[in-house]
């Protein structure tokens, strides 16, 4: 048993980063259709539609309440998708891993480099609902928006490598229907996205703390808020992404080793 | 690391390769010297693609012994790494990106400064006569020219070994002939090729070496001439059944091909003399295509 890989930051890791940044560019349009203009159509239904219909929540209006979540939700749905559906793509349809790996970049400079490059697609979405948010007066405290923008980075990194551990798995595109609904879907209503999760009863309480989604949310709300932070309990939250990261590209590591290599 | 100039590039021994219970790769041993184009030929499920993916470091041989530049290529550094050019069977560069592009990023993995990248692209855009379509998307290009660009990918960080996998498959007459003229200057420059086809004239063409393959064992390897001398000695006469009642083809070479007989000569005036007048037959100088068949047999395989 080799020891657990963690992801690399190398010239090679960037030229694969670099790389999906020139592809990226060619689709801008679509790209940010999907990235950039939905989520500020959530942003507009909820902060417009729901905020109306509710007063207070946690004490603050509903589009104070409802913006990190949005931003949260912006990042994790980005990600998750740019880690599964497309980098499924280069790596099965179009063989781009392929044609990577028969050059010095290592598998995990490549997986490095699929990984930063969703947390980056991911950091564009947020990036975008903080400033519209903001604009719109959904943001009581700029600086701590700030402050809350690596946080998402870190949920970001984590959401690519649990992605990428769900990809490595992935034998059809079918499979990607499991990931969506049992993962993607209950982070984006379990996790206080648009309400508290002291809503939920117990048990769901429980395992809504197991997804990285509570647990990022947790902070940036505190954050664009303006409310105060438990450092015990931040630390806490930051040290689960990290070590949920770790642990689910480790295991996309091992995992798609054994599809590239025999 | 500098790898000696007359040691043999690529060194295998007794190299084998189970999956499960398939034995792929029985004991293949050859050796590919510095500076010449050798042809893995077989048929499908030969075992040649077991072989190149070991090369390549992307399977872990289960017995036996390979070296690239002297070095097993599970432990190849990225010094030696980039002086391997992979044309892979199937083309898969990147379709949303330019010509220009996918050299430009192809480049980058292998670690080469921007400033020398800028430099060699045009070159090799010129080189596999792309230069006009260096804007144009991949996807937008003929299947000749998809070809040519793989080709240029294989070759952006100037490597010492170029594998290439059915480099023509695929392509009309017109495609094959400009490739093998590149690949015929790539030898010149004294690169080392090695290649798979299923065209044995573009093995006679190409290599100075051949090796054939079947059933995860290598059957014989020379150089085409050998292998013609060796197996089908020179001349081909196939003559249409039924074979006329006269003819004594006693101590010939022959070989029953269902609706002919085929018959192997050195000296084609010889058995010309021996074939009764009635008799219907063909005659041509033997190629690589004999031998390979006559080695691999006739039978279809599995597996297109």
């Amino acid at each position: 048993m080799r020891a657990a890989v963690l992801p690399a930051l190398t010239r090679y890791t960037y030229a694969v980063w670099h790389r999906h940044t020139l592809v990226w560019r060619r689709l801008i349009w679509s790209s940010l259709t999907s990235n950039v203009i939905d989520p500020l159509i959530f942003l507009f239904a909820f902060g417009y539609g729901l905020g109306a219909v509710v007063d207070k929540i946690g004490g603050m209006d509903y589009l104070t309440f409802v913006v990190p979540g949005l931003m949260a939700h912006a990042i994790m749905f980005t990600t998750s998708f740019e880690a599964t559906i497309s980098a499924y793509a280069r790596f099965h349809l179009q063989r781009t891993w392929d044609a990577i790996l028969a050059t010095p970049v290592t598998l995990t400079e490549l997986m490095s480099g699929e990984m930063l490059w969703a947390a980056t697609k991911g950091m564009v979405s947020t990036t975008c609902v903080l400033t519209v948010g903001w604009l719109w007066g959904g943001v009581p405290d700029p600086a701590g928006a700030l402050l809350a923008l690596p946080v998402l980075a870190l949920g970001g990194i984590c959401f690519a490598s649990c992605a990428l551990a769900a990809t490595a798995h992935a034998k059809t595109w079918e499979f990607f229907a499991y990931f969506f609904t049992f993962w993607v879907t209950p982070m984006f209503v379990f996790s206080g996205v648009f309400f508290e999760v002291t809503r939920f009863p117990g048990f769901v309480q429980a395992l809504a703390w197991f997804l990285p989604m509570t647990h990022l949310i947790a902070v940036v709300r505190p954050l664009t808020v303006g409310a105060p932070l438990d450092a015990w309990a931040t630390l806490g939250h930051l040290a689960y992404l990290a070590a949920l990261s770790a642990a689910a590209f480790a295991l996309a590591r091992h995992r798609f080793g054994r599809r590239m290599f025999d | 690391m500098k790898h000696a100039r007359n040691e043999p590039v690529i060194e295998a021994e007794g190299l084998e390769k189970r999956y499960g219970t398939v034995h792929a790769v029985r004991g293949v041993s050859f050796t590919i010297p510095a500076g010449t184009c050798v042809g893995l030929l077989g048929p499908n499920g030969a075992g040649k693609t077991t072989t190149m993916r070991m090369i390549m470091g992307l399977s872990r041989p289960s017995a036996g012994r390979l070296r690239l530049f002297g070095v097993p290529p599970g432990t190849l550094g990225r010094d030696l790494r980039s002086r391997i050019g992979l044309v892979p069977q199937e083309d898969n560069l990147d379709p949303d990106l330019s010509v220009r592009q996918n050299l430009e990023v192809y480049g980058r993995y292998f670690g080469i400064p921007a400033a020398e990248i800028g430099e060699r692209v045009p070159k090799l855009l010129e080189f596999m006569q792309l230069a006009e379509r260096a804007e144009a998307r991949v996807m937008q290009l003929s299947g000749g020219m998809k070809r040519r660009l793989v080709i240029a990918r294989a070759l952006i960080a100037d490597p010492a070994l170029v594998i290439l996998d059915e480099p023509t498959t695929g392509l009309d007459p017109q495609a094959r002939v400009l490739i093998w003229r590149r690949l015929l200057d790539l030898k010149r420059q004294g690169k080392t090729l090695l290649l798979t086809t299923h065209y044995m004239d573009e093995a006679q063409r190409l290599c100075d070496r051949i090796i054939i393959i079947d059933g995860g064992r290598v059957l014989d390897e020379g150089t085409p001439q050998d292998l013609i001398g060796r197996h089908v000695r020179g001349h081909v006469f196939e003559v249409t059944k039924p074979l006329p009642p006269g003819f004594d083809d006693d101590g010939l070479e022959r070989e029953d091909i269902g609706d002919a007989v085929l018959y192997y000569a050195i000296d084609p005036a010889e058995l010309r003399r021996r074939l009764p007048a009635e008799a219907t037959y063909l005659h041509r100088t033997a190629n690589l295509e004999d031998v390979f068949l006559r080695l691999t047999g006739r039978s279809l395989r599995e597996g297109g």
